[in-house]
């Protein structure tokens, strides 16, 4: 399964919602975030809209708004989800915050420091969504 | 209405009864709010005349909102604008605070502690106890001024206890790591006390929450985020993952509070600059203090050997994510203090512009 496809993001957001307990101990989220892969096969994006226990995923053309965006090479985002898959969840510097914190690889945009901060107040969710990867049976190809 | 007329005029001891509340009182009956998704929020029963904030609260009593009041107590608030102490996330920032607690106890995987080399359990310890001495003065702050708000901003004052709740649990995590590997709590050296007596001692609320929200929480948050930097092992990084959900709703408080209050009383602004204006500079003793600047190189880079290569730089950038972010908040705010500031722009390059583009006008 491609990383760089809407359905994969698709996935996720069921394995998200199909378990509520999972993310119960975090306690509700509400965010809208962007996803942005650049790769060869052109940008990906997508939007993500946490209410509550549960995500709804969507196309996104970049232009409506989002409390934030992720924005990064699509192989970054594939070692990220390759990183998650072999390790049951995101370890050492492949947290989603680590990334950002990093610097280029994968970078956190908004048009709104409040908008911005919501990755903060939310991220653990964020986290637990992404690390879902780990639950797919099938994985994501590191390029 | 009902006007039951056959109630008994006196109780059975023979004294009597007042039954004014039952036969008509003078507040909003039978509003019916609608539970949300998520349950009964306060946005939920923010309905009719008790979602009405008043901007000048007419009674300085306990009264609740909404109520029928009679002959009000006069508790001698002295924060009775509403310009004083409200936000417009204030009660989604509660609902949130409150969904998402955690435990200092519970939540951190204590027992996955391992020993570390001397150097960086030394460094660890030393952060801690920097974070234990300054967490709580989060919770000092509103604490002196809660009980100066007029009552009518219940959901602030909620807001708030939220807040010094989550804070009393980082400096009793913080404090735990300090002791659970084998360390204890380090130095504590005037340079942090100064700032913290500088946010306590600010002459007004707003004054207080630009210097403890946003200046202070702000460049705290960001350090917790890089946290995933700073940590040695997985057992910090969930600390400082936990700790920066929760200071990230402070400084949203903080930001939208100064934001209400400047639009609706522009006066407000150059108060609060004056504040940052002497708080900037005692931030920048604080950051610069040699405890903490030196045990956060150590941190970032992973032991003294490193410190200079790798600690350092990655000091200053952490430095600038800060003073970048801090100066982003002050413009959301709507109180630029971009050709004002003490923070040394130039030597963290910091591009002024930038940061002006970066907020949504």
């Amino acid at each position: 399964m491609q990383a760089d496809d809407l359905a994969f993001f698709e996935v996720l957001a069921s394995v998200m919602n199909a378990d509520p307990a999972r993310f119960r101990p975090l306690g509700e989220a509400y965010m809208s975030a962007g996803v942005v892969m650049r790769g060869a096969r052109g940008d990906f994006r997508a939007r993500l809209d946490f209410d509550g226990l549960r995500c709804e995923v969507s196309p996104w053309d970049g232009a409506s708004p989002c409390d934030y965006w992720l924005e990064g090479p699509t192989a970054v985002w594939e070692q990220m989800f390759a990183n998650i898959t072999g390790n049951g969840r995101a370890v050492g510097l492949e947290t989603v915050n680590s990334l950002v914190m990093l610097g280029d690889d994968i970078r956190l945009q908004g048009r709104d420091p409040m908008g911005l901060d919501k990755f903060s107040r939310f991220n653990q969710t964020l986290q637990e969504f992404l690390d879902g990867a780990a639950r797919l049976p099938e994985r994501v190809p590191a390029s | 209405m009902t006007e039951y007329p056959a109630l008994p005029e006196f109780s059975p001891f023979g004294a009597p009864l007042d039954w004014a509340w039952l036969r008509g009182a003078r507040s909003e009956w039978g509003v019916h709010p609608k539970p949300s998704a998520r349950g009964l929020t306060l946005l939920d029963v923010a309905v009719g005349t008790y979602g009405e904030v008043p901007e000048h609260p007419a009674k300085r009593s306990m009264a609740p909102r909404g109520a029928d009041v009679e002959d009000a107590t006069d508790m001698r608030y002295i924060l009775n604008a509403k310009t004083d102490v409200w936000a417009d996330n204030v009660m989604e920032l509660y609902e949130e605070a409150v969904a998402r607690q955690w435990s200092a106890t519970r939540d951190i995987p204590w027992g996955e502690l391992r020993e570390l080399d001397d150097d960086v359990e030394h460094a660890m310890c030393q952060l801690c106890t920097l974070l234990t001495e300054v967490e709580m003065i989060a919770a000092d702050l509103p604490a002196k001024w809660m009980w100066r708000m007029n009552h009518d901003f219940i959901e602030a004052k909620m807001f708030l206890c939220t807040q010094i709740n989550d804070e009393a649990r980082h400096a009793e995590v913080f404090r735990k790591r300090a002791l659970a590997n084998g360390g204890g709590l380090l130095k504590s050296r005037p340079g942090p006390t100064s700032l913290l007596r500088t946010i306590m001692e600010a002459k007004t609320y707003t004054q207080a929450t630009a210097l403890m929200h946003l200046l202070g929480e702000g460049l705290v948050l960001d350090l917790f985020r890089m946290g995933e930097l700073i940590a040695p092992s997985d057992v910090e990084k969930r600390i400082f993952r936990l700790c920066m959900q929760d200071e990230a709703r402070h400084v949203a408080y903080g930001t939208m509070h100064l934001r209400y209050a400047i639009e609706h009383d522009p006066d407000v602004a150059e108060e609060v600059h004056e504040a940052l204006d002497h708080g900037e500079t005692v931030l920048t003793d604080f950051a610069s203090s040699p405890d903490t600047t030196t045990a956060l190189a150590v941190l970032l880079a992973g032991g003294v050997e490193h410190v200079e290569d790798k600690g350092f730089p990655l000091q200053l950038e952490l430095n600038k994510r800060q003073f970048s972010s801090y100066l982003a908040r002050c413009e959301r705010a709507g109180l630029s203090r971009l050709d004002r500031t003490v923070i040394p722009l130039d030597l963290l390059g910091i591009d002024p512009a930038a940061i002006r583009g970066s907020v949504a006008a």
